[in-house]
């Protein structure tokens, strides 16, 4: 299939085509939709706020309070979306990583797509052609999720009966099983590849655990929002140290 | 005014409330699905990289085998807690359970408003605005304009290096996040019994089942999970990954 693909598509300067402009204008169009949305949500929620029981100082306290709650959280994702830069270029980060998906869902997609076509994200393997396949992979695979959205809030609702009635055990196994399957399937085809490969998913689950065992014994339940931010600091810096003394093979 | 025309003309507000939320909830989400598709399709269309249609349909149904599930499983789990509005708000922002649900309680907490109620509705709604305006701020600032210099002036050997292994480095620390937050060991063991048979011995017995191994990963450990699912305990339902 490779062979199919033009000069232009087996360049490795992935960077030369995310961030074009016209990318950073889609995904300024997208804050701004969210912008508008909250805008529009917050006028709306004022107008009907007595007839909730609800007044303009109670609302007031509520937007302040989940605006200071989101500080957190915010900055560890903008530290995870920070290592993907130069995975995917700024825009796609701003939209997929950012918004829309989580860095979990999204490089999963890419590393499924980048798959299909034989290659490896981010090596001599990625090339532009497969930044691009990878990005529409994970833009409809997003798109999912929204369509969904979409699609079934009107229905749940309109009544949600029957939705509502899916058998409570069912919507606790097969959710956890979809997804610890698809995230350790993904996590083991790494162990097959090289050995810096296998040192950064073992150093960065270690990591994570280690942060995980400090939140629950310690008062430090921040760790919990910013341990995967700090388990691929982690496992990066393993595996840079790792690469250049050697242990990749040569490419 | 008498009560029964306060009840009635709350009650007409309330609709109204309903309806501009659902038809601008609608709206907006609906053009941010567009412009987050238009970014890669016009790549697709303006570069000349030689890309066919059947390499994106290659991709998008390994991708698609991966995570439907969780497509509509996600909507049905949140929508008590978020109600109609949210839903649009949370689907559209992302890391939900990380972020949004939090805020949301916190914000209900201070005003002492009770989930499920519209005093509760209306302050989740506005704290899931907080956060929104602080996450978009803090993205455009953080990473679109310091993040992408900050890229610019890294070495770029280390720059080469984080893009080679920044995926283990994600995966590693997302799978014990989710077995940790998930506790269902015995779904875990399955899955990863699972995932080691198809891609160490079905796939290099069939290669041609490479590309759809991680979707019959799930599929096999979905339906596993479910006939071999413990019947004692009470199952809770399951926090998820958006």
């Amino acid at each position: 299939m490779q062979t199919e693909l033009t000069s232009q598509g087996s360049s490795t300067d992935i960077l030369a085509i995310a961030n074009l402009p016209v990318l950073w204008v889609l995904a300024i169009g997208v804050f701004a939709a969210i912008i508008v949305q909250s805008l529009v949500y917050m006028k709306a929620a004022k107008k009907a706020g007595p007839a909730a029981d609800i007044s303009d100082a109670e609302l007031k306290v509520s937007f302040r309070a989940g605006a200071i709650a989101a500080i957190g959280p915010s900055l560890a994702v903008v530290l995870v979306s920070i290592a993907l830069l130069t995975l995917f270029g700024t825009p796609a980060v701003l939209v997929r990583i950012g918004l829309v998906g989580s860095a979990a869902t999204e490089s999963a997609s890419a590393s499924l797509a980048a798959g299909t076509m034989g290659a490896v994200l981010g090596d001599a393997s990625y090339t532009q052609a497969v930044f691009v396949v990878a990005f529409m992979a994970m833009s409809l695979s997003g798109a999912g999720w929204m369509l969904a959205t979409l699609i079934l809030t009107p229905i749940l609702r309109r009544g949600d009966s029957k939705l509502r009635k899916v058998n409570p055990a069912l919507m606790a196994i097969v959710p956890a099983a979809a997804l610890i399957g698809a995230f350790a399937s993904l996590g083991i085809a790494e162990l097959g590849k090289t050995p810096v490969h296998v040192l950064a998913v073992i150093v960065s689950a270690v990591t994570m655990g280690t942060c995980i065992l400090l939140a629950n014994r310690t008062s430090a339940t921040w760790l919990r929002e910013w341990g995967l931010g700090i388990s691929i600091m982690v496992g990066l810096t393993a595996a840079y140290f790792a690469h250049i003394s050697g242990m990749a093979p040569a490419a | 005014m008498s009560s029964t025309d306060t009840a009635r003309s709350a009650s007409a507000s309330l609709r109204e409330f309903d309806r501009t939320t659902s038809r601008w909830g609608q709206a907006t989400m609906g053009a941010a699905l567009l412009l987050s598709v238009a970014a890669p399709l016009y790549l697709v269309l303006t570069q000349d990289l030689g890309i066919t249609s059947g390499m994106i349909w290659t991709a998008y149904l390994a991708v698609a085998a991966a995570f439907f599930v969780l497509w509509f499983v996600e909507p049905i789990t949140y929508f008590p807690v978020l109600g109609p509005a949210g839903m649009y708000q949370a689907f559209m922002i992302g890391n939900i359970a990380n972020k949004l649900l939090p805020s949301a309680l916190v914000a209900q907490a201070a005003i002492g408003a009770k989930p499920g109620t519209k005093r509760g509705e209306f302050s989740a709604l506005m704290a899931i605005c907080g956060a929104a305006m602080v996450h978009v701020l803090s993205m455009l600032f953080f990473v679109g304009v310091l993040g992408t210099w900050l890229v610019s002036i890294v070495p770029t050997d280390i720059v080469d290096v984080a893009r080679l292994y920044i995926f283990p480095a994600i995966i590693g620390g997302v799978l014990v996040q989710l077995v940790a937050t998930l506790k269902q060991p015995r779904v875990t063991v399955i899955a990863v019994v699972v995932a080691v048979l198809v891609l160490f011995v079905l796939v290099p017995a069939v290669p041609a089942l490479a590309k759809p191994a991680t979707g019959i990963v799930v599929l096999i450990t979905a339906v596993l999970a479910w006939f071999l699912r413990s019947r004692k305990t009470h199952a809770t339902p399951t926090p998820l990954v958006n």
